[in-house]
């Protein structure tokens, strides 16, 4: 998952970064609004933490252009002042929550990861596929009841296929939402970590959950009945 | 090469003053030369009236004799004998002949010419202005019957224009001087009205500039209706400006003040020699609280203690929609049901940002506690706009409902753990002298009612 961060204040964004890259998240970042705007159009982010105000552009200019150019990936904004008026304008802008400064990082992960299970259609943060049960919000996998452990890259490759499970989710994309921009996209680290995963998730080959579409990409199967 | 620019008079007064100079001389030249004119008119009038009696006096005078009509050789127009005394006549037969002319033409024979070929129709007297020979003329054909014989005669009277020109002459001077006067005490009265109708003007000058040098706080309340609108407007300034920087100076004393007490703690757990944990815990407990009173005094600070906005009022069902959107936003996964009771023309005079502020915290608190049901309405009921907003959550417990309503409480006083949001909404809602109630809302959950005058004193 890529997350992109904007915040003017640098330790503050330093901490966001750390805390984002400790939970498993990709993150970016952007200085001052301009930067912000420019990103979230360029890339695909999965989701955008905008603190309001902003140098050069203000934050809830920076989310009403994204959303004006169809930019659909969720916003968490930061207000340090907290009144409502700030709030209302956000969300009205096109920003999905927010968060008051200062605030916990554990509020700022929760928050996070309900507006990345909401934006993938998922009510509950827990994801069954057959036996194998994701929970998004303890980063967890459980396979008939009995803990797998996977490595971060691992883990982050599999929620993104089984948050978007029913698509084709092509090698390109999965790069990029799980890698920074500079990493070299030619390699075939992605494949040894699919590999790894289905080793992991399925080591008696029964269940295959993760398929590959030849020339498309991977795929997870939707849990029956959702 | 730089053209010189006309530059505008700055002073108010001098600018009406340049422009009745340069329209007063033009309507007094306009009038000049009007009444100049009908002068000049009633003057010829008057003159042809005269010259008119002149030709029948002559009429009564002239008999028939043997040889036609004849003109005695006296009359009783004495001008008429003496020679050049500016009342000349002649009478002409229609065929030209010269039938009589008086001594007093002498001189002017060539003047008093024959009547035209076509004899005029008699009885119209013709009168008209011979500007070269300076005289005014009137000819009178007519018809004289007698018992033998009937004579088409024309009379022609003259008469020096000169006393009519010399009555224009001394009229116009008379006029020009007195227009020329009334101009200048025009001119002069416009100036003393101007200095005077504009005198409260420099008089908020200086008292501005005294407001400024800080020798004063308020403008002096003595000045005309159209000048006072602006001072009052002016004073209301000043005043919420005054309390504004007031509240500022309150809020930041408050805040240094309340801010003490948990860096006094963190100070004495530094030397406390806690564990590792504990000092964690410590420090996070504390900047919890310092994070209360800031959001606290900030939020006190925002709020305006205006007790007549300026504005006219806020729309009430469009600001619930608008703050209630964006709550159904951040609770999306709660799919909270919401019904909204207001009247769509509902208003409210009060700062947007208080309303906002108050009713985005009660909300709020809805949504959070609610489990699927937020109801909200409103109405003015006598003096009172009541609000109510209920859910269908857990409710509040009457000690909670008691720690809620207690005024004046300090978030920094409150419970760990408790948000300030109801403490800010009870501090805006006592700041415009509302009441809140919380009691058990039909739903099930917590039932906030609150009520707001709908006029207030002062």
């Amino acid at each position: 998952m890529k997350i992109l961060v904007v915040e003017d204040d640098a330790d503050l964004r330093r901490q966001l970064t750390n805390a984002l890259t400790g939970r498993g998240y990709t993150v970016e970042e952007a200085a001052d609004g301009e930067e912000a705007r420019y990103l979230g159009l360029e890339f695909p982010y999965d989701l955008a933490i905008v603190d309001l105000g902003l140098p050069k552009l203000s934050g809830v200019e920076v989310i009403r252009q994204w959303r004006t150019h169809d930019i659909p990936f969720p916003v968490l904004i930061l207000t340090a002042r907290g009144d409502w008026q700030d709030k209302v304008e956000g969300l009205e802008a096109g920003a999905d929550d927010y968060l008051v400064k200062p605030f916990h990082m554990e509020e700022l992960a929760a928050r996070l990861n309900a507006l990345l299970r909401r934006a993938a259609g998922h009510a509950s943060p827990v994801i069954e596929i057959g036996p194998i049960v994701l929970d998004t919000s303890a980063r967890t996998v459980h396979r008939n009841g009995v803990m797998i452990k996977l490595t971060s890259y691992e883990y982050r490759t599999f929620e993104y296929l089984a948050l978007n499970a029913g698509k084709t989710i092509s090698k390109t994309e999965l790069t990029e939402h799980l890698y920074h921009q500079d990493y070299d996209r030619d390699s075939n680290v992605l494949e040894v970590f699919v590999r790894r995963l289905r080793g992991k998730l399925d080591p008696d080959g029964s269940l295959s959950p993760i398929t590959t579409v030849r020339g498309l990409g991977y795929r997870i199967e939707p849990p029956a009945g959702s | 090469m730089r053209l010189p620019t006309l530059r505008l008079p700055h002073s108010l007064r001098n600018r009406l003053l340049v422009a009745s100079a340069l329209l007063l001389p033009l309507i007094m030249l306009l009038a000049w030369w009007a009444l100049l004119q009908s002068y000049h008119t009633s003057l010829e009038a008057s003159v042809r009236e005269r010259m008119q009696l002149q030709v029948y006096l002559l009429l009564g005078a002239a008999e028939v004799n043997a040889s036609g009509v004849a003109l005695p050789p006296v009359l009783t127009e004495p001008r008429y004998g003496q020679q050049g005394s500016g009342l000349y006549a002649a009478l002409h037969q229609s065929d030209g002949k010269l039938v009589w002319r008086s001594p007093s033409s002498a001189l002017l024979a060539d003047i008093i010419k024959p009547p035209p070929v076509d004899m005029p129709t008699p009885g119209q007297p013709m009168f008209d202005h011979i500007a070269d020979h300076q005289v005014y003329r009137i000819r009178f054909p007519v018809i004289w019957e007698t018992l033998e014989q009937e004579y088409q005669l024309m009379f022609t009277v003259l008469e020096s224009d000169l006393p009519t020109r010399q009555a224009v002459a001394a009229y116009r001077s008379q006029l020009t001087f007195w227009l020329l006067a009334v101009t200048m005490l025009a001119w002069l009265i416009q100036w003393l009205i101007m200095s005077w109708g504009l005198r409260p003007l420099s008089t908020l000058a200086s008292d501005l500039q005294q407001l400024e040098a800080g020798e004063r706080k308020q403008l002096a309340g003595n000045y005309p209706t159209e000048v006072q609108a602006i001072t009052d407007n002016l004073n209301h300034l000043l005043t919420s400006e005054l309390q504004q920087r007031e509240r500022y100076r309150n809020t930041l004393g408050d805040l240094a003040h309340s801010l003490k007490t948990p860096l006094a703690v963190i100070r004495g757990a530094g030397e406390e020699g806690l564990s590792a944990a504990q000092y964690q815990h410590t420090i996070d407990e504390q900047v919890l609280r310092m994070n209360q009173i800031v959001q606290y005094q900030l939020s006190r600070a925002v709020k305006t203690s205006n007790k007549t906005p300026l504005n006219a009022g806020i729309a009430l069902r469009p600001l619930f929609e608008r703050i209630m959107g964006a709550l159904q936003k951040v609770y999306r996964d709660k799919a909270v049901e919401t019904e909204l009771i207001i009247e769509p023309l509902l208003s409210y005079a009060a700062d947007e940002r208080d309303l906002m502020e108050l009713l985005g915290n009660l909300l709020e608190n809805a949504f959070k506690y609610g489990h699927s049901q937020v109801r909200v309405s409103a109405e003015n009921h006598a003096q009172w706009l009541q609000i109510e907003i209920a859910d269908d959550g857990a409710g509040v417990s009457p000690e909670q409902r008691q720690r809620i309503l207690q005024r004046g409480e300090r978030a920094d006083t409150s419970v760990q753990g408790q948000g300030i949001g109801l403490a800010v909404a009870v501090d805006i809602i006592s700041s415009y002298g509302g009441g809140l109630n919380v009691a058990d809302a039909p739903e099930g959950g917590a039932l906030f009612q609150l009520s707001l005058p709908l006029t207030r004193s002062g």
